[in-house]
């Protein structure tokens, strides 16, 4: 055994250190009681032999990877596992030496090549097993390496980031994907289709996520989560205006929010000319008990409103007139001018009729005004009025 | 019956109310309503308009940009024509803004990758909501879309005052 383990270190020595991690974390998560020496091996080894990872990692393994990852994932669904379970038992005669901390699992590595050809693996096993041994690996690594190797963490980071958003994609997807991922965590330059793109997990730095066929240059994905982010508040915007459900384009969406923004203005504006008019008549309430008694004021006395429209409201003649002169003279914009806003008396008995709307703008001050209402609808007074139509 | 938002004693309501009420007694307060003349009333609905305007900036505090645009265009407003020349700075360095503005946009439609989205601006749509939001000027469309979602809330929260104090003042 002793030669064989020899040979094993002598040849490839990078790939076997990748190999014997990955069993050892595959060992650990089968039976973890009696791996609990086995960790701190494991801590001591991958402290100690950190600046080897790195190598390990910065050196591109392509081919030899993936060779060395196949045979965790034959040996983790066969049966003999559970004699490499069982092998380390003597872990903890093993003592704090490296060399000696290497012996059982290059033994293993050996155990593992000898059974490759043995055993057999169902596709769906493979996948799994995949799945769970790189779960480990990532675990592991992010335990074991607690140092402050920047370079080394920010790799982990990005295989921990390509790992967790990966999934169950891996699942049916065979090992080109594993090869893909595998270059991607070791090469810094992914420039390749199935390549995923992540930055550092820095607090403020933004994980933004390139799916299959995008480009994965700064720009452009500084671009993607520019949009993605105006996209979030676009529909954050969509709740608060109402009737924006069934529009889905930008531009739709953009013009009816500026609509709803104008017709609050305007409402606003008619509603302070109201209470201008309004406010001659009335004496001035206590300011205490106001605010109370405005916050409690019951929905059901308010007069109908439509839509968000102003609402009609009663004046005397002399205010109306006022009112009518006002807005003649007022330097309201065009677009509520045409909107007609103006006052009349109403009648608590009168129901809402459905005319053609107009404005009110060439009217008699001596005549009763209309109210101008968006979709059409208004109040009408009881009494005879002739206006003008314009 | 009771509206549970207003309960809350600092709420944007509540403040808006009070606030608006004051100015409301001071505009009473100051011109006795004897005369109701059009240009007394057109007067008073400016100011009650302003008064509107401004108790709901002083609400939100200038936490917001367009609180802060708002309080300082009413302020330059009532300050009158002492504020001419900086209202012209600040309306050329409204205008340097658009530019460097337009000019990001142009440089980004060309480096953008080829995704097939509306990428950079919603152009006409854009300026338009700059121009009706307060203080839009100066904003890049991120930041301009959180400020017309605050503003919309306010706007609302405004008439909804309004209307129950008009309805009250009506009955």
């Amino acid at each position: 055994m002793l030669h064989r383990l020899e040979s094993l270190e002598s040849c490839n020595y990078n790939g076997m250190d990748v190999a014997v991690l990955e069993k050892q974390a595959a060992g650990l998560k089968w039976q973890q009681q009696n791996y609990v020496v086995q960790n701190s091996n494991l801590v001591d080894l991958c402290a100690s032999s950190v600046p080897q990872f790195q190598g390990l990692f910065g050196s591109n393994l392509g081919r030899g990877q993936m060779i060395e990852l196949k045979r965790p994932e034959v040996f983790l669904g066969s049966d003999d596992f559970q004699e490499f379970v069982n092998f380390p038992v003597a872990g903890p005669e093993f003592g704090d030496s490296e060399k000696l901390d290497l012996v059982p699992h290059e033994a293993a590595a050996d155990y593992c090549i000898s059974r490759t050809s043995s055993c057999q693996m169902t596709a769906h096993n493979t996948s799994v097993m995949k799945e769970e041994r790189e779960d480990t690996i990532l675990e592991k690594m992010e335990s074991a390496i607690g140092s402050g190797k920047e370079s080394f963490n920010k790799r982990k980071a990005e295989a921990v980031a390509d790992h967790k958003s990966k999934g169950k994609r891996i699942k049916g997807e065979g090992e080109s994907e594993v090869k893909a991922k595998c270059s991607t965590e070791i090469s810094r330059d992914s420039s390749k289709e199935n390549s995923k793109a992540s930055e550092v997990q820095k607090p403020d730095y933004i994980l933004v996520r390139a799916h299959r066929g995008q480009a994965t240059d700064s720009h452009s994905l500084a671009e993607r989560a520019r949009r993605e982010k105006i996209s979030k508040k676009m529909k954050c915007l969509q709740d608060l205006v109402p009737g924006c459900n069934k529009i889905t384009g930008k531009t739709g969406m953009l013009d009816e929010i500026i609509n709803y923004v104008q017709s609050l203005q305007r409402q606003v504006e008619f509603l302070s000319m109201k209470i201008a008019a309004l406010n001659s008549s009335v004496e001035n309430l206590p300011m205490k008990e106001f605010p109370a008694y405005v916050a409690n004021f019951p929905a059901a006395a308010k007069l109908p409103e439509m839509a968000g429209l102003p609402s009609y409201f009663q004046l005397n003649p002399l205010q109306k007139e006022s009112v009518n002169c006002m807005l003649n003279e007022s330097m309201l914009p065009p677009q509520t001018a045409t909107e007609g806003i103006a006052s009349a008396s109403v009648s608590s008995s009168s129901g809402i009729t459905q005319l053609q709307p107009f404005s009110a703008w060439n009217m008699d001050p001596q005549e009763h005004v209309w109210i101008y209402v968006r979709h059409g609808r208004y109040m009408k007074d009881e009494e005879p009025v002739q206006h003008t139509c314009t | 019956m009771y509206n549970p938002d207003h309960t809350k004693p600092g709420s944007l309501k509540s403040r808006f109310t009070t606030r608006f009420l004051r100015a409301l007694s001071k505009i009473h307060a100051h011109k006795p309503i004897s005369s109701s003349s059009p240009t007394e009333m057109f007067q008073r609905y400016q100011r009650i308009k302003a008064a509107a305007d401004k108790s709901m900036a002083y609400s939100v505090r200038s936490r917001r940009t367009w609180s802060r645009a708002m309080l300082w265009k009413l302020r330059t407003r009532s300050c009158g024509r002492r504020s001419v020349k900086t209202s012209t700075i600040i309306k050329s360095q409204q205008a340097i803004m658009k530019k460097t503005r337009h000019e990001k946009q142009n440089e980004n439609t060309t480096t953008t990758a080829t995704t097939g989205e509306d990428g950079v601006g919603f152009c006409v749509e854009e300026d338009e909501l700059r121009e009706i939001v307060p203080g839009g000027e100066a904003m890049d469309l991120c930041n301009l879309l959180d400020e017309t979602a605050h503003y919309i809330k306010c706007l609302t929260t405004q008439v909804q005052v309004m209307k129950k104090i008009a309805d009250f003042y009506s009955l």
